[in-house]
């Protein structure tokens, strides 16, 4: 006990905790700069050649290792008790009169989960410099990497929601360049694709949950948001289901387990960090940070039991019929974290947080190894366990991976797509003709025929058209009732207006005399 | 400042590309041609810079207002004047027109006709001015000349210099689309006129009919009239269709033009809300309607086209439900948004446009079903092409983000429903953006002959980087930006809640 007051005091002495807050914006940001320097680097086009290869990489690779050195030294402080909970920069935005700060928030879990991101965000970023060595997308790689460290750093540091949502949206997109990081191969671009839209209904889920915060319970501060219990359950449950649907997307849990599996497209290392050990734990972190709102709505937490808990047992069986190493490790992934979410409902949470941390370290492990496994596994890999290969149906049900993605593919997508096109004939055939816009394959001018000048186009152009051969019937009849002299003098006219039309016709007498209509108006 | 705002500022900042465009329609060759009518565009620039120098931030009011009597019978005067909402609008009007003429530097017409291309810049510039002239008239009879008067030049740009078969039909759809609109716009302000004049003099000017009031009846005809006039212009959907016409016919610099400043919302926030307050606050239901509707029919139209060029123009459309639902919560929140979310479209969906007509100069089409694997030749061009795509998503770093949020939230507490449908249009949207770009773009290229073009020019990356660089400076901190806005947006939603 004395040794440890001893270092609290030699710490107090060492390290300014003043000067360690105000440099805790610099954790996230390290990461986003680099990425941004990459980004300006690959705009610049000076990225070609092996030559350029260390630069690159080392650029992350300080990034993360600053960030890793700041956080260490926080660590440290905080270990000795000497940092606020929470940090407030600055003022960002504010909705009506919901202000939204840029603010951080430090706490044993925080801390230790952003330690945890970039220690293993910058050993994923060593194991790249080498595993991608001359790899064409050599640069687009760091940079989404870069990005995605930036954006999971945000995810755990983030006071509020707002500025957890912006590390949460950095994460999908870097996913997305990742994934689609071959992208000669259709099937690397299709999956990308699927893995962010079916992120993006988390990311939808989570905004609501912002803004029903934002006006029921006045803030979107992690740490005010559980408020003094008062709010009505109604609204609580609301806001949660957005949260918790956002969390559940990002874990890869039931309904929306099947994109994690796409998303093992891009490289080895890359998968590793997102989908073995990190961006996967990230659900898990909300749901704990959610867990003063939680608490007051148990239904919810018995969805979480009951989706974790099936999830779980999806991971596992799935897990078992894989024939090669990453699905099989994704899936005992999802299977894993399917626990930590059950861990959440039941109110464990510090034993999902414990999990999700551990889990973590030993699947990036896993992943990173995953190539060499075929070397370093001597025997034959291990067969379907004899219970499920007898079993026909479940057998089938795991291989199919339960039919998730052709339920969503016949419920979603191709609904929306048979949607789209039923409004682009609705455009073409209804209101094109109502509204009386001439068509694209007939010119407004030529092929008319020749006893026309021009044609009236749809409902509005018949209308008109039918009016004005009323006034003309009415004009003949008027016209040829009289004696013919009315007829000369008009013709005469008619002569001078088609002279004087015909200069119009001609556009810069066209262009004068509108000239000259606004000069009369000014 | 205070000598600054002596000067009739707006009045030149309207006289510089006039006097541009009677320079180019007399110099008419190229290289002065050009060079004049980017000059004179980047000194709009720098002179609108100067406006919003000279403005003053803290108050909500109409500010470096000009006035000269015109038509003194009627009541008729010269008045322009700016305030918060419309400041911004005059930088980013003439920033898209700087870019729009670089981007058409080398342009030859598509007609038959030999056109000098002095000509191509002095239409480009007098719409300039028409433009400029929208966002800073304060009198209705002004307004409706300016807004009149865009349409000329633009019906010769697109029926001379447009691309394809399509741009003659293109070009009479809008003049004729905008004309039938202008209708009812005229006929909605002349009614408010009436109106609001009580056996006396008639009135047009825009802070003295904002103080007034008129009875409610007369409130939803105005309302309902200028709601179809600027509708079309937005455009609102069951009305839209000559957008996707244009983004076909029409040269892509003028696209971008039309696509990044969207004139119907600018209409609806200055004139057809405030002025009728009463049957805007019933009509509120029809407005967020609108916009909800917008958002899904654009975005579930966008995935089904098979043209880059009618992705865009669909998702703008759905972009612009979104300012829509954004105006249509009457909260400050909801029109700081609104505002933002304009202004990124000024950035973002013009570079888009842009972006594409630099493509469609390289393979001579942008039908998806031809492209493909574009990035293997043109990384820069297909990177900026993404980043354009997502800056208009909600990227967080871009401006999009902060608007979107706040459009979003203010709109989940005003109209839950379209709050969770404007949820499901981001959905859209981002699949709108990544469908088309990872068949036109990644993968294997579809035409042989397409794989040897060259990437971005020095001057076709600097019009694309120039509005990159400010979409992610403005996004990342907004504030001040949001600050300028929000005594116009508080004098705004005030005015629409004290004639309550």
């Amino acid at each position: 006990m004395n040794d440890f007051a001893t270092l609290q005091v030699l710490a107090r002495e060492f390290i300014d905790p003043a000067a360690l807050v105000a440099v805790l914006p610099l954790v996230p940001l390290l990461p986003l700069l680099a990425a941004a320097i990459l980004a300006l680097r690959l705009a610049a086009g000076t990225e070609h050649g092996d030559a350029q290869e260390p630069l690159t990489a080392r650029i992350a690779l300080l990034a993360a290792i600053g960030a890793l050195a700041l956080l260490m030294l926080l660590d440290l402080a905080a270990l000795f008790g000497t940092l606020p909970t929470s940090v407030v920069v600055g003022e960002w935005l504010s909705i009506g009169a919901v202000p939204i700060r840029i603010s951080f928030i430090i706490d044993a879990y925080s801390l230790s989960s952003a330690t945890l991101i970039a220690l293993i965000g910058g050993l994923a970023l060593r194991f790249s410099a080498t595993y991608l060595h001359r790899e064409r997308g050599f640069q687009r790689f760091f940079l989404g990497m870069s990005l995605f460290l930036a954006g999971m750093l945000l995810i755990v540091l983030a006071g509020n929601a707002v500025l957890t949502f912006v590390g949460w949206e950095l994460a999908g997109i870097s996913s997305w360049l990742l994934i689609a990081y071959a992208w000669e191969r259709p099937v690397a671009v299709g999956n990308a694709q699927l893995v962010f839209l079916t992120n993006r209904v988390g990311d939808a889920g989570f905004l609501l949950g912002i803004g029903l915060a934002a006006w029921s319970l006045r803030t979107v501060d992690w740490l005010a948001m559980p408020g003094d219990g008062s709010a009505a359950t109604v609204t609580l449950r609301l806001l949660l289901i957005g949260f918790v649907a956002a969390a559940l997307v990002k874990s890869a849990q039931l309904p929306f387990t099947p994109w994690i599996a796409r998303a093992l497209e891009g490289p080895t290392p890359s998968s590793a960090v997102f989908y073995g050990s990190l961006m996967v734990h990230a659900g898990v972190y909300l749901l704990c940070r959610m867990q003063g709102l939680l608490l007051q709505v148990p239904d919810m937490m018995a969805l979480l039991v009951l989706v974790g808990a099936a999830t779980a047992l999806y991971g596992g069986l799935c897990a078992l019929v894989q024939s090669d190493v990453k699905s099989a490790l994704v899936f005992s992934t999802v299977g894993q974290v399917g626990m930590m979410v059950a861990f959440c409902g039941s109110g464990l949470f510090w034993l999902a947080a414990v999990h999700s941390g551990v889990h973590a370290a030993w699947r990036a492990y896993q992943f990173l190894l995953a190539p060499d496994y075929m070397q370093l596994v001597g025997r034959p890999a291990r067969p379907v366990p004899a219970w499920l290969a007898k079993n026909i149906w479940w057998y089938t049900a795991a291989l199919q991976r339960f039919w998730l993605e052709s339920l969503a593919h016949a419920l979603i997508t191709r609904p929306t797509l048979a949607l789209g096109r039923d409004m682009r004939t609705l455009d073409a055939h209804l209101i094109d003709p109502l509204v009386g816009a001439p068509r694209n394959d007939e010119s407004p001018l030529g092929q008319l025929a020749a006893d026309e000048l021009i044609r009236g186009h749809g409902l509005a152009g018949r209308l008109l058209f039918a009016f004005s051969d009323q006034v003309r019937r009415l004009e003949d009849h008027l016209l040829l009732s009289g004696d013919g002299t009315l007829m000369k003098r008009l013709q005469r006219l008619v002569d001078y207006a088609d002279a004087v039309e015909s200069l119009l016709e001609q556009p810069r007498y066209l262009l004068l005399m509108v000239m000259a209509t606004f000069a009369v108006i000014l | 400042m205070a000598e600054l705002t002596a000067y009739p500022l707006l009045t030149v900042l309207l006289a510089w590309p006039l006097g541009g465009a009677l320079l180019t329609a007399i110099v008419r060759q190229r290289p002065w041609a050009g060079r004049i009518a980017l000059s004179s565009a980047l000194a709009t620039l720098g002179w609108s810079l100067l406006i919003v120098v000279a403005f003053d931030p803290a108050s909500g009011e109409f500010q470096l207002l000009d006035a000269a009597p015109w038509i003194a019978g009627l009541g008729i005067e010269y008045l322009v004047g700016v305030d918060g909402l419309s400041l911004f609008f005059l930088p980013a009007t003439a920033l898209i027109f700087c870019a729009a003429i670089v981007a058409s530097w080398r342009v030859t017409a598509s007609s038959t006709m030999p056109l000098s291309p002095g000509l191509y810049f002095a239409l480009l510039l007098s719409f300039e001015t028409a433009t400029l002239g929208i966002f800073c008239a304060l009198d209705l009879i002004v307004f409706f000349c300016f807004w009149e008067a865009s349409l000329i030049p633009l019906y010769f740009l697109v029926s001379l210099w447009g691309i394809g078969s399509g741009r003659q039909t293109a070009a009479v759809r809008y003049f004729l689309v905008m004309l039938a609109g202008g209708v009812p716009l005229l006929f909605g302000l002349l009614t408010l006129v009436f109106g609001q004049a009580k056996g006396g003099a008639l009135v047009f000017a825009l802070p003295t009919l904002l103080a007034g009031a008129l009875p409610e009846g007369t409130q939803y005809a105005v309302f309902l009239l200028l709601l179809i006039g600027f509708g079309v212009k937005v455009p609102l959907v069951p009305l839209h269709t000559w957008l996707p016409a244009m983004a076909m016919g029409a040269p892509a610099a003028i696209t971008a033009i039309l696509v990044g400043l969207k004139l119907g919302a600018y209409g609806l926030i200055r004139f057809a809300i405030p002025l009728a307050p009463l049957a805007a606050r019933d009509l509120q239901w029809l407005l967020a309607g609108l916009g909800t509707l917008a958002i899904l029919y654009g975005g579930v139209a966008a995935l089904v086209q098979s043209n880059l060029r009618g992705v865009l123009a669909y998702s703008s459309v759905a972009h612009v439900g979104l300012v829509i639902l954004g105006l249509s919560t009457f909260s400050a929140s909801g029109l700081q948004g609104a505002l933002l979310l304009l202004l990124n479209f000024s950035l973002c969906s013009g570079s888009a446009f842009l972006a594409l007509s630099f493509l469609h100069r390289r393979t001579g089409s942008t039908d998806i079903a031809q492209l493909g694997g574009m990035i293997r030749n043109l990384p820069l061009l297909s990177g900026f092409f993404l980043f354009f795509g997502l800056a208009g998503i909600g990227l967080p770093g871009t401006l999009s983000f902060p608007a979107e949020l706040l459009i979003i939230v203010a709109a989940l507490h005003s109209h839950t429903g379209a709050g969770l449908a404007a949820l499901f249009g981001t959905l859209l949207a981002a699949a709108a953006v990544l469908a088309p770009f990872g068949q036109a773009f990644l993968g294997r290229p579809r035409l042989p002959e397409q794989a040897e073009v060259d990437d971005l020019l020095p001057r076709e990356r600097a019009v694309l980087l120039l509005p990159a660089l400010l979409t992610v400076l403005l996004g990342v901190y907004p504030k001040p930006l949001l600050d300028w806005l929000r005594p116009a947006a508080e004098a705004w939603v005030a005015g629409l809640a004290g004639l309550l």
